[in-house]
């Protein structure tokens, strides 16, 4: 029993133990570099995004004052931090993990760069290499396009990429997509990223009872995960591949909160009767005792005639 | 004049005199046309100038208060300012279509109090003035203290709104409960009607009082807050109308807010910005409510405080008031 907890442990503590220190950067993610050189203007750029973004947990780069967190943030300027190479740190601040959140939907990749630069401006010894070829396409001198279209039968969103030449049409294969819905704070994403197949297609799962507007339309943007084989490519299509969705007003039923407004007609009428008759009455009353008094005082002052 | 003219008149018709006078008319005619007609080409001109310049400036596009998108020329804007009765009209109607639902994530919270002071520059609140709390809460004696963000609940079924005497307090369509501070009397009924404790009183002047006099009231914001008035979270009902997240939402960096409409389906982390699909999160992380014994219907979800991010630790730099519910 003892040796059965020991193998057990020893098979399932060197992955904890890694994931505990370690922070495994994809080996081709590593050698990435920015595509600019880094100057005072993204140094500035990237201290005011690192001021509001990245100070709350790292603290002022250099000072060490970061908060005391399990595992710790530290300070970026140290030499902890510094001995990342370009492309790990951008895919750590791109990617998170546990406590450091994800930036990639926050800021751009031109953005996490700037921080980058940033960052290595508290490293002296640090010479920045820039990549050299900017776009290294798979498709040269061809443009990238992408059809987006909606099949009803198993509500899937087939992605189409091809690469469109002054001669043919090739269609890209095997590039990273993903597929977003857009609401009204930002862009959903659709499943998940998906690679092209053979004919150039991937094929999104629509996740049942997404709702669309009032026909049911959904506004899709379709892009390439890869930024830097493929540049920015983007397609926009509004299809109509989500629930009928006939937004309903939270007033739109009487209740207790919103009986000025809501109150049907015959409590209305009862209530101002009720109202007009009780003061009415009491009007009345008063009207008469005035008459009384008016009586009153008339025969008081006969009386007192008739006694001179 | 008028003498001579009728003495002229009554006198006999004399050739050379009405043949002059009819040259003198002739001339004054012919100068008063000459003028007609060169202010009428001047003003033809400017029309036409000002026509070209119109083109020239080209159209703008400009987002209407029901959130279209409209082109209008450029030279047809025109500057006006706030005015409290349109701020009203429109933080009474809220917007159109929409729901909004806020799913807080305790796992995540660890007492940052960045949600609580954006929030409070953004309402000229003090710095013991909420209207969003972070709470220290333990269920029972065997169960670990965790934090607990609270804002308004921004209940569908309000108590608040219910009791209030001067239907100052009230919701609107897309789910919001507001305050109108110039209709309050400052009873506090809704104070004590509300089970979450979300409302404040200004005892006090507020803090940016001498400031503010001169801004417009945003009955969105609530801001220039009043003495002798009630004030609570407000979802941030100015900035959803331009489509950014809440105050305190956007300012969390720990992920713990997200945001969203629940006719869409999604919600946004005001951290990473992801947007995913409402439905799921809550499912998936078994999403709750506070106190809906009472029948409240909050707008607010609690994703429970599993595995946790952050250890618990209680600071004396931390400020934070303890409740148990």
């Amino acid at each position: 029993m003892k040796y059965f907890i020991l193998t057990v442990l020893f098979i399932i503590l060197p992955p904890v133990i890694a994931w505990g220190q370690d922070w495994v950067v994809p080996e081709e993610r590593k050698g990435r570099l920015s595509t600019f050189p880094f100057t005072d203007e993204t140094r500035q750029s990237g201290e005011k995004l690192y001021l509001t973004n990245c100070i709350s947990c790292h603290g002022n780069p250099g000072k060490g004052n970061y908060i005391n967190l399990v595992p710790s943030p530290g300070d970026p300027a140290t030499e902890k931090i510094q001995r990342n190479s370009d492309g790990e740190i951008f895919y750590k601040l791109s990617v998170g993990r546990g406590q450091m959140p994800s930036f990639r939907n926050v800021l751009t990749g031109d953005e996490i760069w700037h921080v980058v630069s940033y960052l290595r401006s508290f490293n002296k010894n640090y010479v920045q290499k820039v990549m050299q070829i900017i776009t290294s396409s798979a498709y040269p001198g061809a443009v990238i396009m992408m059809t987006v279209g909606f099949n009803e039968a198993d509500s899937t969103v087939i992605v189409r990429a091809s690469a469109v030449d002054e001669q043919k049409t090739v269609p890209v294969t095997g590039a990273e997509v993903r597929l977003f819905a857009r609401r009204y704070f930002g862009m959903m994403v659709i499943d998940e990223e998906k690679t092209t197949s053979e004919s150039g297609t991937a094929v999104f799962k629509i996740p049942a009872g997404l709702p669309g507007d009032k026909e049911g339309n959904i506004h899709f943007s379709a892009k390439f995960a890869d930024e830097d084989l493929f540049g920015i490519v983007s397609k926009d299509t509004t299809l109509m591949a989500g629930e009928i969705t006939v937004p309903v007003s939270l007033l739109a039923e009487r209740s207790m909160w919103n009986n000025v407004r809501k109150a049907p007609i015959w409590v209305i009428l009862t209530y101002t009767i009720g109202v007009i008759g009780v003061w009415g009455f009491i009007f009345l009353i008063m009207m008469k005792l005035r008459d009384i008094y008016i009586i009153g005082s008339f025969i008081q002052g006969k009386k007192s005639s008739e006694a001179i | 004049m008028a003498k001579e003219k009728q003495e002229k008149s009554n006198e006999k018709p004399d050739l050379d005199k009405v043949v002059e006078e009819s040259r003198r008319d002739f001339i004054r005619r012919l100068s008063i046309a000459g003028a007609v007609s060169v202010t009428g080409a001047a003003a033809l001109y400017s029309g036409h100038s000002f026509e070209k310049a119109k083109h020239s400036k080209g159209m703008v596009r400009v987002l209407t208060e029901d959130n279209r998108l409209v082109e209008i020329p450029a030279d047809q804007i025109k500057d006006l300012k706030p005015d409290i009765k349109a701020l009203k009209a429109r933080g009474k109607e809220g917007l159109q279509g929409k729901r909004w639902v806020m799913v807080i994530d305790l796992s995540r919270c660890r007492n940052a109090r960045k949600c609580v002071e954006a929030c409070q520059s953004a309402h000229h609140l003090r710095p013991y003035e909420y209207h969003i709390n972070t709470l220290v809460m333990k269920e029972s004696v065997n169960t670990p203290e965790y934090f607990m963000p609270k804002p308004c609940q921004h209940c569908d079924n309000p108590p608040c709104v219910s009791v209030c005497p001067v239907d100052a307090t009230y919701k609107r369509q897309d789910g919001i409960v507001l305050i109108d501070n110039e209709r309050c009397i400052g009873c506090r009924f809704c104070m004590a009607a509300c089970p979450y404790s979300a409302r404040m009183f200004h005892w006090q002047e507020p803090s940016q009082a001498e400031n503010d006099k001169e801004k417009v009231y945003d009955v969105e914001l609530n801001v220039p807050q009043k003495k002798g008035t009630i004030s609570k979270c407000l979802f941030s009902a100015d900035r959803i109308r331009e489509g950014l997240l809440p105050y305190c939402v956007s300012a969390c960096p720990n992920g713990v807010f997200y945001f969203g409409d629940e006719n869409e389906d999604a919600v946004t982390n005001g951290t990473t910005k992801e947007t995913v699909m409402l439905s799921e999160l809550l499912q998936k992380n078994a999403g709750y409510r506070l106190q809906v014994e009472l029948g409240t219907n909050p707008r607010v979800y609690y994703l429970p405080p599993k595995n946790r991010l952050f250890e618990f630790e209680r600071g004396p730099e931390k400020e934070y008031r303890e409740e148990t519910i």
